[in-house]
């Protein structure tokens, strides 16, 4: 917005509805000044006006503390342009956070935060469930750099007491969990992580990483329940429409510098017209999206739970979910009401595991077929509602023998509700639960 | 400046608050004003687009115009001439118009008033004798669309000034690369940058460029008025096209000599229509006006047979509407861009059922040339 705006607003006064739409009031990022719309940055390169101006720039850059919350000295796109920028004060201010660093896919933003965080020789926390790629990051790539995962159940906040030692750098999970919807106490781990940082020298402190992905900073604030950093495929429910890919940090402002640095030289950058999609249209309707998709996802939760076909439904709204209680604790939207988000995962039921996979199968591709809200498609947090296999899409790194291991069953469907009239929902589930 | 250093740089100066080399897209529909009666110069999209004005400015330049205004598409553009005219004027327009400036003119600007005379302008003699009172505008297009048939711009211009006429050219085959009408006197140039000066084929747009400041006042209102403007983004694109004009124009002129020398002596070819031949009867006006012939090259196949192994079989070659793009297209004037004109005039008119256009893209010419020889075998 405008720097020329005569009152200084306190956006603190106003609900986080309104807060998503304007972000900070007064930008020191870009001043486009009258235009109410941001322009979408479409240079890669920035005019530096004098030799001087642009040292200052190069020794400006990745250093917080000197900027004071000056305009920044642009120098070239994988660096910093305008629409990152803006975006990322308002993503930092949306997840309570004091920074924010993008990059260019979920993906890229996990493997930052990681990276400014651990070397060889660290250990990472982790827990048995997680997305398949971050599976695939930990299995394939970090034992290269000896940088130890140690996966366990982190549903059982003391079991990190068994396997912490002085190396540990990092405990890292997603909670909800993709995609057996496992939920992880933050309260009972910040607790047990400061006891175990309370002896460390601040460079050897345990950090506790969130990938909020599941949840959006409408159903649930990590930061503020507890993780150090908060990340995020954007490319979900944030930016909502299934055009635009992107990833997020969100952390203290002491790492910004070395996520930039990072970003900067292994060149992860979100690209600026994406960043302008998600700054404009993305954040300031989360909230609205959300609201339509967690009621949807309740409804439809209850109606599978109903179904005789169906075996289990994990949705954090209902109150047969394993962690109903601790969801209601950590889950709530901006006005403290109940937010169990829109992702929901089940089963179907079945004499024997294969039999239950069979039916899932069935029932999987003939919603591909005939129905028109169901899409079979991995992604999720879309305008349209997406259904998917975990154990042969998203997950298929995990070994057929290993899903167990990871909390996922076989058969277990992962359904990812959209925008659409709930009743279409119901009526091509029940479609197609119906030839099961 | 050279062509290729103002297609670069003219109408873009760095953004002043952020340094961006490129200009950004600007994308807001309405801008904040400090008090009640006070703006910046900026109130509303539709009026005002910083992207739209770097590709106003940058095709002024290249046109040597002052102004340019640009509209969502060619016949939005010619559309907004009627801001020149009112009730009872009289329009003298070329005969070999394109069929949709001829559908605007004939079919709905008619309707109010104002009145047309068409005349064959490859003889400029013969605007003179419909020179009436009443005529205001005198509406050119060289070459024209399919048969490139030259109108004399000079001559011409010199014909609108003495009749204190207004004279407009549609630049739209040539560009401002390899002819520009203003400096041989015309007032107005208009272009459906759909064409060339986009040249990718995914942007429809459209642009009026004029040295004279009256007319700039009139086709501005009716930019903003008609509202027929084009989106920031496809502004930008445009913007990025014409960077490459000089050498898309310099390569598509080159293919197109080659593959009319190479078609000229065919016997499946009856006649052939490029200015940039010897045979061409108006060469040595072409040399005279353009610095180069352009990407359309016209054949008569004299059997509609011909033509239609021609479009089925080529691989390179698509047959489509539209023409300028970087992709070689093929085009039967017939039944796509002159099926509303009466066979009669049409035929009289040289646009026979085995007429094809050519628009030579930028493909490598040896391809280009055995597509065509493969197609015909």
């Amino acid at each position: 917005m405008s720097k020329e705006k005569k009152g200084k607003v306190n956006e603190e006064k106003y609900s986080m509805d309104t807060q998503i739409i304007y972000g900070k009031d007064v930008s020191s990022k870009w001043d486009y000044s009258h235009h109410v719309t941001a322009p979408i940055s479409s240079s890669t390169t920035f005019r530096l006006d004098s030799v001087d101006r642009g040292a200052l720039g190069f020794m400006q850059f990745a250093h917080t503390d000197d900027q004071d919350d000056q305009t920044p000295i642009l120098i070239y796109d994988r660096l910093g342009e305008p629409n990152k920028d803006m975006l990322e004060e308002n993503l930092a201010h949306v997840e309570k956070g004091e920074m924010a660093v993008t990059f260019a896919s979920g993906m890229s933003a996990i493997s930052g935060v990681l990276g400014v965080l651990t070397q060889t020789g660290d250990q990472i926390i982790t827990h048995t469930t997680l997305y398949g790629c971050t599976i695939s990051l930990f299995k394939n790539w970090y034992p290269r750099y000896n940088i130890e995962v140690k996966t366990i159940d982190l549903t059982v906040a003391a079991n990190i007491e068994n396997v912490a030692n002085e190396n540990t750098r990092v405990i890292y999970f997603e909670t909800p969990a993709n995609p057996n919807m496992d939920i992880i106490d933050l309260a009972a781990l910040r607790k047990i992580v400061d006891e175990l940082n309370e002896s460390r020298e601040e460079a050897q402190k345990i950090q506790i990483v969130v990938d909020n992905t599941f949840a959006t900073p409408f159903c649930q604030r990590p930061i503020e329940l507890g993780s150090d950093f908060t990340v995020h495929s954007l490319t979900k429910g944030i930016a909502g429409f299934g055009t635009d890919m992107g990833g997020v940090v969100i952390g203290r402002n002491e790492y910004r510098d070395a996520l930039l640095l990072y970003r900067k030289d292994f060149g992860g950058v979100l690209n600026p017209k994406s960043a302008w999609a998600i700054l404009t249209y993305g954040l300031p309707s989360l909230g609205l999206r959300q609201k339509q998709q967690i009621a949807s996802a309740m409804r439809i939760a209850k109606f599978l739970e109903e179904n005789p076909k169906v075996e289990k439904v994990s949705y954090p709204g209902l109150e047969s979910f394993k962690y109903y209680e601790l969801a209601k604790k950590q889950m709530s939207d901006f006005h403290g009401n109940f937010a169990p988000g829109s992702l929901l995962f089940f089963t179907l039921k079945g004499s024997t595991p294969s039999d239950c996979k069979e039916k899932g199968r069935k029932f999987m591709d003939f919603a591909a077929d005939n129905a028109y809200t169901l899409t079979l498609a991995v992604s999720l947090g879309h305008t349209r509602t997406l259904i998917e296999h975990p154990a042969s899409m998203t997950h298929s790194v995990i070994p057929p023998d290993d899903l167990a291991d990871h909390g996922i069953d076989a058969g277990g469907i992962r359904l990812a509700i959209g925008l659409e009239n709930v009743e279409d929902i119901l009526k091509d589930l029940s479609d197609s639960l119906d030839v099961v | 400046m050279g062509f290729s250093t103002d297609a670069i740089h003219a109408g873009q100066s760095p953004d002043p608050t952020t340094g961006a080399v490129m200009t950004p897209i600007y994308m807001t529909t309405t801008y904040a004003q400090p008090e009640l009666g006070l703006n910046k110069g900026y109130e509303y999209g539709r009026t005002n687009n910083l992207t739209r004005e770097a590709l106003e400015n940058n095709i002024a330049v290249l046109e040597k115009g002052k102004y340019g205004i640009a509209f969502s598409s060619g016949v939005a553009a010619v559309h907004s001439l009627m801001g020149l005219l009112k009730p009872g004027d009289h329009v003298i327009a070329s005969k070999h118009i394109y069929g949709g400036t001829y559908k605007v003119f004939e079919n709905f600007i008619s309707n109010y008033g104002i009145e047309f005379s068409w005349v064959d302008m490859s003889s400029i003699e013969n605007i003179e004798p419909v020179i009436k009172t009443s005529t205001k505008l005198v509406f050119m297009e060289t070459p024209s669309n399919p048969l490139l048939k030259l109108t004399d711009l000079k001559a011409g211009a010199e014909i609108c000034n003495k009749h204190d006429l207004i004279s407009v050219a549609d630049n739209t085959f040539m560009t401002p690369y390899f002819q520009r009408p203003i400096e041989l006197g015309v007032d107005i140039v208009i272009h459906s940058s759909t064409k060339y000066l986009n040249g990718h084929s995914d942007v429809i747009g459209g642009i009026v460029v004029t040295n004279n400041e009256e007319y700039h006042q009139r086709l501005r209102f009716m930019q903003k008025s008609l509202g027929a403007v084009p989106s920031p983004f496809d502004c930008w694109l445009t913007l990025r096209s014409t960077k490459t004009l000089a050498v898309r124009m310099e390569k598509h002129n080159q293919n197109s000599i080659a593959v009319a020398k190479y078609l000229k002596d065919k016997n499946y070819i009856k006649k052939i229509y490029y200015p940039g031949l010897l045979e061409h009867p108006q060469h040595e006006l072409a040399k005279r006006q353009m610095s180069g012939f352009g990407g359309i090259v016209t054949v008569d196949f004299g059997d509609i047979n011909i033509a239609k192994k021609l479009f089925k079989n080529t691989k390179i070659f698509e047959l489509a509407e539209s023409l300028g793009g970087v992709e070689s297209l093929l085009n039967h004037s017939a039944t796509m861009t002159h099926a509303s004109v009466p066979e009669k005039e049409r035929l009289e008119m040289g646009i026979t059922d085995s007429l094809v256009r050519i628009s030579v893209g930028i493909e490598d010419v040896e391809d280009l040339i055995s597509d065509i020889e493969n197609a015909i075998k």
